[in-house]
Parts: structure tokens; C-alpha cells; sequence
């Protein structure tokens, strides 16, 4: 820590201290958290991604250098299909949600005697963890649809969901969608809450409709709430692991496995922990160029009012 | 500002608590690798009533038998049994890596034999010097044993063929068990015609990626040298004349199920079974106790599964080891627990009565009533036709590979991809996972 040791004066030298403390204080304890946590980690999975290792004892890790990389890029089709998986889904659910969630938003910033209620009732799937859900709704479309199925005889409902290749990707979006558009939905209605009265006002005095007051007014105003929209659900659906492990386990086959959950079984279940973080830094640098290509794009079309 | 500054210092007292507490904690964290575990290190000095053993176990089937005998321990020793289960639909190697991965050491885990315990060899405490090992079954041993040390402790013997059940195949008019696979065919119709639906499938990888895949292993030769062979390259399953046999049963199995098998769990395809709505299952006498909680009884037999010629076979071995870690706090209280489990007459009563367990040692006898209908089938076919009783051979496959064999199988099942596909797709498997 610095001491303002080179400043003269007691006061101005007392103040500069005050300043190192309040920071040591305030930011410290979180980011020796982060360093532990996240940052060392980190580092040790960029030291892994260049060796051979089963995962069990450290000793055991042989530095192999670009092996895992170049095994990957040219010997692993799975990889790629998990991960062509995951971009299909990705669009489909970050689509779908945050129309939903936009939607729902609208609805719900109306004059409605329920929007309370009914807020609460879209936002409480959140609150449940995801692999319990995950479980819930395996029950719903194994067991309840089949029940509902039988006895009303809609084909919807007698499809076997989780069992091949195209229901189950719909069937992860679904409950995908079911969980966050809620709290998509949330982000939203704050935005909307926060554009200014008179604007709107103004602008119907102009004679605009509800859909130019829609598309010119409200949406380059919460334009905001839509990069961070994005960003989340984008970065969300990539990293989508507990979803797709209680719902299907990446079956039937591998049709539906996501890349989080082939890295998790290359590293777990085929013992090769070098290649599996080896996936995991490539996955790394394509979420994190994909998400901020997002975020420059969205955010080059914010407006003040 | 004097009193800001105080407010300042105060807070930052106890903060500095609180981050180094922090710090601690993930020192520990880090060095989890070397084994300490601080809360529980401390517990050594502490008097004996403090002790306690954690079971990492898989055996979904005796998790809470095996909680009751846990307690029962505690009352007599004063030590205590922590049980954790994770089997049946979870993958059990994953979690039990991910947990020493973490740091944790379980005094006690389940480990399969052969190469599937190759992870686990540096951790596993040498068992040979313990009283029940002489009692061990001969066939047992060499699955677990490395240079000649036993590194672990059989869990027990089980068996598996296809699980039938007596009363829907009397209904049936099928009077004598098929030899052959055209005589299961032919049954399979009989039981049709009768509106039975003669299997009951699942999508579960290991039923399908194991045990299916097992009856062709094991009708070869010499299933150990054919499956090295096929690991480097000088066999494939694409053309075996053995796998392609075995693809005519797949297809009586697979084209005769329930319609929505491919979404059936394991627990689901059992309870479905026990009430009767299906002919045949393929499972081994681990599924008499689930059974027995719907429909105590319910008329099963172990029918062999015919595949080459006349000679149907069963399927028998050691599903699973009890090892005790090495690189634990309490190893030596964890020998002493199992010790107590297979040497007391609570234990072998736990084991024979309770578990249901057909014992791996031979000072324990089985019970006959206990283990029910499906093993008491396996028992007499045993002695019957010794020869015709094949062991379990999946366990020479390292991790990995088995698990993307039930993958292929469910591909197969769903109609996604064609018998030559799915044997390609086997070889695919075992060379992607042997190739370094």
C-alpha cells in the first residue's frame, strides 16, 4: 500500500492516507475475492490448456504445447457439433426471449388492475435454480405431456419432447425462455417507466401513431435496456450448462449437448482435463468476442432524449 | 473528521477480519490438492466420539439400508457415517472426480474395477492385509488387484439377462424359455399377438452403451484380447462377425419396446415394469428391490439371452468396489468400518437382508428370500450351466468410451442412423478416447 510519504504537509498528507484506506477498504476485500477466485483460476486453466492432464493429481500434468489446440481445430467433430448447436440455440432463445420479454414489458406498463401480480407471476421462474427447473420441467414434457396427450389426443402433446434431435433443441428454448424472460421483462419495464412523459406526449400531440411513437421514440430511448438485454441473454444461452444436463444430457445422441456440457464431459467423464480447459479458453474467446461485438454494435445506437 | 477517520479504521479492522478469513479458507481451497482439510484434521486429537467417515457411494438401491447401518455403527463405536449417493440417472465417475477435484477427500468411494479404477489406483489403501480378504469369491479379485495388492473391497456379485416376467409369458403360451434368436423372435410375436409389449427399453447410456454392448463382448473368445485388440486398431467392431449377430438382437429389442422409449428413464422403465405392463427387461437382479416397494409378487424369472447358437447366456461380476482413500483424514477408521460391516453379525445381516446383496465373500450367506425371484434364477442356471456363464467385460474400456456407446445407441434406437452407422460409431468411440 502507498502512504503519501511524499507529501509535506500533515493535513493534505492525512487526506491522501484517508483516500488509500477508504479505497483499501471499500474495493479490497471483493477484489481479493475476485483475484481467487476468478483471476487465479484463470491462469492456471491457461496453463492446463498446454498440457496433458487426467485432472486428479497436478503432478501428473505433462506440458504438451499446441496439442490440445490443434486437435481440437481439425480431430474433434463433436466439439464442433456442440458448438454449432450452441449457436443455433443461442439465436433462437436470445430472439424469442427478448421479444417476449419486450412484449411482456409493454403489456405490463399499461393501465392494467393486475400488472403487480402478473409482473411478479413472469418473474418468479427466475428465482428457481435452474437445475431444479430443469428437473420440473423434464416431469412436464416426459410425464405431463404424455398424461395430457393421452387423454386429449393433440399431437402437440404427444410428441416425444426430449427424445429426438429437433424437439428437444425446442424443448431447451422453451424452458430456456420460460426462465428469463421474466427477468428480461423487468429490465424492460424500468426503461420504459424511465422515458420522459412529455416526449411521448409531444409526439402524439404531433399526430404519431402508437407505432411510429413505438419504433422513433420509445425503442432509440431504451435502447440501454436492450444492450444489456442482449448482452445477458446472449451471454446466458452460450454458457446454457444445467438446462441442458437435467433436461436431455445432450441427447438423444449428441444432438442437443451444448458446449458447456462438452467441456464438462471431456474433462470430467473422458479424464482429459487439458483438452476439456483447452475448449474451455477457445469457448472463452468466442463468447467474449462474440458478446462484445454486441455491445459496441447496440451501443452505437443509444440515444439521449 | 476526527470521528469519520475512527469510523474509517473501525470498519477497516473489520474488514481485514474478514478478507483474511477469506484467505484462509481458500489457502485451504488451494492446497486441496495435498489433502487438508483443517476442520476435519482437527477432529484427529479430539476424543473418538468425533470421528466421522464420509461413503461416496453410487448404489442408489441401498442408499437408505446402508444410512440405517451407518447409524447403527455410530451407536455401537461412536463414529459417524456420513452417506452420500449419487447413482441411478447421475453420472457417478463424474461427480466423484469433480468432488476430488475439489478437494474433498471421502474416506470411503465406490470405484468399478479394471481400467475404470485406473484414476483412482494412487488413492485406493492397500486391503490385502484385512481379515475378510481370505473370504473373498475367487472370481472377484482379479478386478481390483494391481501387482498383486487388493485395493479394494468387492461390493457384492450381480447378474444380469433378460428379466421376464413368468405370469404375462405363461399368458403368452410360451412354455419354454427361446435358445436361440429366432426363437425370440418367434416369442416376441406370441407375446404380441397376446397385446403384450414383450420389452420394456430405456434411453439410459449405461443400460444400452453397457450392458447391451456386454452380451457381444463376452460371447467372444477371449473378450479381454478382442477388446486390446479393437483399442489399438487391430479389430473393429464393423467387422465382427460376433456384433453382427448381435445387431439382429438389438433390432428384436429395439423394434419391439414401448413407443416412447427413447424418453424413458431408468427408474420409470423398472416401476413400469413392476406393474406388469411389460413382458421383458433388460436388468440384472439390482432391480428386485425397486420392484419389490410396487409389486412384492410379481412372478419374475432370468431368462439367458440367446445370441450365438443355442448356448443363451447370463451376465455376471463385480459392479462396484468399496475403496478406502489413501489421501483421507480417517483411513484407517474407514477399514475399520467395513471390516465391521462384512465381520458382524449386524453387518452380514445388512448385506444378506437388507442390501439384498448376493455376497462377493463366502462367509456371508445369501439370503434366498431376500434376494428374491431374479437372482434365485441366476443362482440355479448357475449351477446348472457354469460354462454358459459370461462375465462383465466393459470395465477394460477406459472412461469415456461407453458413454458415447449408449449415445450412439440412443441414435440407433431413435431411428437416427443405420446398424452400419452405429458399429462405425462404436469404433469411432473407443479410437477418439485411445488416441492421446
Amino acid at each position: 500500500m502507498v502512504s503519501g510519504k511524499t507529501i509535506g504537509k500533515p493535513a493534505a498528507k492525512r487526506a491522501n492516507w484517508s483516500e488509500w484506506l477508504q479505497q483499501t477498504v471499500f474495493v479490497g476485500p471483493g477484489l481479493i475475492a475476485f483475484i481467487i477466485i476468478v483471476l487465479i483460476p484463470f491462469g492456471m486453466g491457461f496453463y492446463y490448456t498446454f498440457t496433458e492432464w487426467n485432472g486428479l493429481d497436478l503432478g501428473n500434468a505433462k506440458w504438451t504445447g499446441m496439442t490440445n489446440i490443434t486437435r481440437i481445430l481439425t480431430d474433434d467433430p463433436r466439439f464442433w457439433q456442440a458448438f454449432w448447436f450452441t449457436a443455433k440455440f443461442t439465436l433462437a432463445a436470445v430472439t424469442v426471449t427478448n421479444v417476449l420479454a419486450f412484449l411482456l414489458s409493454l403489456l405490463l406498463t399499461q393501465n392494467l388492475r393486475s400488472k403487480g401480480v402478473l409482473r411478479t407471476i413472469f418473474f418468479l421462474p427466475n428465482v428457481i435454480g435452474g437445475l431444479l427447473l430443469g428437473y420440473i420441467w423434464y416431469f412436464i414434457f416426459v410425464r405431463g405431456f404424455g398424461a395430457i396427450g393421452e387423454a386429449t389426443g393433440i399431437g402437440f402433446f404427444k410428441l416425444q419432447w426430449l427424445g429426438t434431435p429437433e424437439t428437444a433443441f425446442w424443448g431447451i428454448v422453451i424452458v430456456f425462455v420460460w426462465q428469463t424472460a421474466g427477468y428480461m421483462m423487468i429490465i424492460y419495464i424500468a426503461a420504459i417507466i424511465g422515458v420522459p412523459k412529455d416526449l411521448m406526449e409531444a409526439a402524439r400531440i404531433d399526430g404519431a401513431n402508437r407505432w411510429q411513437i413505438l419504433r422513433s421514440i420509445l425503442v432509440p430511448l431504451i435502447m440501454p435496456a436492450i444492450t444489456i438485454c442482449l448482452f445477458l441473454t446472449t451471454s446466458n444461452a452460450f454458457k446454457m450448462f444445467d438446462l441442458n444436463l437435467s433436461l436431455t444430457g445432450g441427447g438423444p445422441g449428441n444432438s442437443s449437448e451444448s458446449i458447456a456440457l462438452n467441456i464438462y464431459r471431456e474433462a470430467l467423464v473422458n479424464n482429459r482435463y487439458g483438452l476439456g480447459t483447452a475448449k474451455a479458453m477457445l469457448f472463452f474467446f468466442c463468447v467474449a468476442l462474440i458478446t462484445i461485438t454486441q455491445v459496441w454494435f447496440t451501443k452505437k445506437r443509444e440515444v439521449e432524449a | 473528521m476526527k470521528k469519520k477517520m475512527t469510523m474509517a479504521l473501525a470498519s477497516a479492522a473489520l474488514l481485514v477480519g474478514l478478507a483474511s478469513g477469506c484467505g484462509n479458507n481458500d489457502a485451504g481451497g488451494a492446497n486441496a490438492g495435498t489433502n487438508t482439510n483443517t476442520g476435519e484434521g482437527a477432529a484427529t486429537e479430539a476424543p473418538k466420539k468425533d470421528v466421522t467417515i464420509k461413503i461416496f457411494q453410487f448404489k442408489v438401491e441401498i442408499a437408505e439400508a446402508l444410512e440405517k447401518l451407518a447409524a447403527e455403527y455410530e451407536k455401537e463405536t461412536g463414529v459417524k457415517v456420513d452417506v452420500e449417493t449419487h447413482g441411478g440417472g447421475e453420472d457417478y465417475s463424474a461427480l466423484l472426480k469433480a468432488e476430488l477435484a475439489a478437494g474433498e477427500e471421502p474416506e470411503i468411494f465406490n470405484s468399478s474395477g479394471w481400467a475404470g479404477f485406473d484414476p483412482y489406483v494412487d488413492r485406493a489403501a492397500d486391503l490385502s492385509g484385512e481379515a475378510w480378504a481370505k473370504d473373498l469369491v475367487e472370481a472377484s479379485k482379479a478386478q481390483i488387484s494391481r501387482d498383486g495388492k487388493l485395493l479394494g473391497m468387492p461390493m457384492n456379485l450381480e447378474a444380469y439377462g433378460f428379466t421376464y416376467n413368468k405370469d404375462l409369458f405363461e399368458q403368452a403360451g410360451i412354455s419354454e424359455l427361446p435358445k436361440t434368436v429366432d426363437e425370440l423372435s418367434a416369442a416376441v410375436e406370441k407375446l404380441k399377438s397376446a397385446g403384450i409389449t414383450p420389452f420394456a427399453l430405456t434411453s439410459e447410456w449405461w443400460s444400452m452403451g453397457i450392458h447391451t454392448l456386454n452380451m457381444a463382448l463376452a460371447n467372444h473368445e477371449d473378450p479381454a484380447a478382442f477388446i486390446s485388440d479393437v483399442k489399438e486398431g487391430k479389430a473393429t467392431l464393423k467387422d465382427d462377425p460376433t456384433m453382427k449377430e448381435w445387431i439382429k438382437l438389438v433390432d428384436i429389442m429395439f423394434a419391439n419396446g414401448q413407443a416412447n422409449a427413447l424418453t424413458t428413464d431408468y427408474n420409470t422403465q423398472v416401476a413400469e415394469f413392476a406393474t406388469g405392463k411389460y413382458a421383458i427387461i433388460q436388468h440384472g437382479n439390482w432391480i428386485q428391490g425397486m420392484i419389490d416397494e410396487v409389486d412384492p409378487d410379481l412372478n419374475l424369472g432370468m431368462m439367458p439371452v440367446p445370441l450365438l447358437g443355442d448356448t443363451a447366456n447370463v451376465f455376471t461380476g463385480v459392479p462396484n468396489n468399496w475403496i478406502v482413500n489413501s489421501k483421507s483424514d480417517q483411513a484407517e477408521e474407514a477399514k475399520a468400518f467395513l471390516n465391521w460391516m462384512v465381520t458382524s453379525e449386524t453387518g452380514k445381516r445388512y448385506i444378506s437382508t437388507d442390501f439384498k446383496f448376493v455376497p462377493a465373500l463366502t462367509s456371508i450367506e445369501a439370503n434366498a428370500e431376500a434376494i428374491g425371484d431374479i437372482a434365485g434364477d441366476f443362482a440355479a442356471f448357475s449351477q446348472e450351466h457354469p460354462d454358459r456363464v459370461l462375465g462383465w467385460h466393459w470395465d477394460h474400456l477406459p472412461d469415456g468410451i461407453t458413454q458415447q456407446w449408449g449415445a450412439a445407441m440412443q441414435e440407433y434406437l431413435g431411428g437416427q442412423i443405420s446398424a452400419d452407422d452405429l458399429l462405425g460409431k462404436l469404433d469411432k468411440a473407443v479410437q477418439d478416447i485411445v488416441k492421446k
